[in-house]
């Protein structure tokens, strides 16, 4: 019970600076929308994109925004030397991994509030798909990237170039994840039934079940400070 | 004197059965009836692969024996397998495209040993730009070890979605492992031998340069002091 309300306490303490100053949150709204925008005009104006396309810019546009907050989210913690606090804080490793990899979910989830209405603005004028049935696949998603996300941006946070490795160590192990991720969603655009979107799901989920593991037990390394 | 002998019998094996295995792929297999002269590719493209393979295998232990035994010895085997998986699977990604063009008429597809290999290779790959871009010894290794056990196991998840997530498989590559010549099989064997030979002998002498490299780095730091 105590460890639970720890983890509460630092996704707390992470949601309320976020909402105080916005920088993540924000950066990553502006810059998907961003994206979508491009690839809409690199698509071909007035030009109607196919289920299988429309799939693979929304996640284009959701991985690269969600990179930036996840960048953020350990380099906050660098600048003021808070992470030596928080391994002296009576809170274990595994606890500060789950919370970190809370708050990247929540963050991203926030973040795709926006993204996907303005994806269905720009694109979806000819997808009468249910959003809702979306929200599976981008809760799958969402998990297994803010999990493998958490882990590696510790390892990256602590080199001296964190901005250009965080995306070059996490794209090719998320790449599976968002490989089924963009076929389920090409299923769900194109109204197919959902027993048939099933067989990309369950992978999904072993996929974050694995990395939550992997993640949580591999977390202590990456964060210590020798 | 141990560890030289052996940093000089591998080598010395290796120049004895590279040559042997290049001779009989050309003088002793007999000519693959329907692909002709580019299928001799076969044999070096898997036994690159094999050893591509088990140098991230070693990779990802060495990981785990770094994080619990803390010795220098697994950061440097964990380096050089890391090194030379990468160097193999790069040479495994480009003699594959040279079969599969004239064979499959292209050079790349979405086929699940083609993805893998080559997702495997961007994971390990950053992986060694991770180690360059880190000073602090200890700090490096430890780093290196977490990315080389979660990239390890990532790769039977990126097997099984590739296949997932392409279903027509080419069934060329299926028809070439079975049903082999005994003589190919033979030929298949010493290459494969020849090049993990090989590959030992990289293996142990990039570990003596990285033991090497750290000692110097120490002796270094005592003058200083």
């Amino acid at each position: 019970m105590s460890s639970l309300r720890q983890i509460l306490f630092l996704l707390g303490k992470d949601l309320r600076i976020e909402l105080r100053k916005k920088e993540s949150l924000i950066s990553m709204a502006f810059f998907g929308a961003l994206i979508l925008v491009i690839l809409n005009i690199a698509a071909g104006i007035g030009k109607q994109v196919d289920a299988d396309t429309g799939a693979g810019i929304l996640w284009v546009a959701i991985i690269f925004s969600a990179v930036l907050g996840l960048g953020r989210v350990f380099a906050r913690e660098k600048e003021n030397g808070c992470v030596a606090a928080l391994l002296i804080s009576p809170i274990s490793p595994g606890e500060i991994f789950i919370a970190k990899a809370l708050v990247n979910f929540s963050l991203m989830l926030l973040s795709q509030l926006v993204l996907v209405p303005v994806f269905y603005v720009l694109f979806g004028s000819h997808f009468n798909a249910d959003p809702l049935a979306l929200v599976p696949i981008l809760l799958l998603l969402n998990l297994g990237f803010s999990t493998t996300g958490t882990l590696v941006s510790a390892i990256s946070a602590g080199t001296r170039r964190n901005e250009v490795l965080l995306p070059i160590l996490l794209f090719p192990l998320i790449l599976p994840l968002t490989a089924l991720a963009v076929k389920a969603t090409a299923g769900a655009l194109a109204t197919r039934p959902f027993s048939e979107r099933l067989e990309q799901l369950e992978p999904m989920l072993a996929f974050c079940l694995i990395f939550s593991a992997a993640g949580y037990l591999l977390f202590p390394f990456a964060i210590r400070e020798d | 004197m141990t560890p030289l002998n052996r940093a000089t019998f591998l080598p010395a094996l290796a120049t004895l059965l590279v040559p042997l295995a290049i001779g009989m792929i050309f003088f002793y297999a007999p000519l693959e009836k329907s692909m002709g002269i580019i299928q001799k590719i076969f044999y070096f493209h898997l036994s690159l692969a094999g050893a591509a393979f088990l140098s991230f295998f070693i990779a990802c232990v060495s990981g785990i024996m770094y994080l619990l035994k803390r010795q220098r010895i697994w950061d440097a085997r964990l380096a050089a397998s890391i090194e030379i998986g990468v160097v193999l699977t790069t040479l495994v990604l480009i003699s594959g495209s040279l079969w599969g063009r004239p064979i499959w008429n292209t050079w790349w597809t979405w086929d699940p040993r083609l993805t893998t290999s080559l997702i495997l290779w961007f994971i390990f790959a950053s992986g060694l730009i991770l180690r360059s871009a880190i000073d602090e010894e200890s700090k490096r290794a430890t780093f290196c070890a977490v990315m080389a056990i979660i990239g390890f196991v990532d790769v039977p998840i990126v097997f099984l979605s590739a296949r997932l997530w392409r279903s027509i498989h080419p069934t060329v590559i299926r028809s070439a492992g079975i049903g082999l010549e005994s003589s190919m099989l033979v030929t298949l064997v010493v290459s494969m031998v020849a090049m993990l030979v090989f590959c030992a002998a990289l293996f142990h002498l990039r570990c003596i340069q990285h033991q090497q490299e750290s000692t110097v780095r120490d002796l270094q730091q005592q003058l200083q002091l």
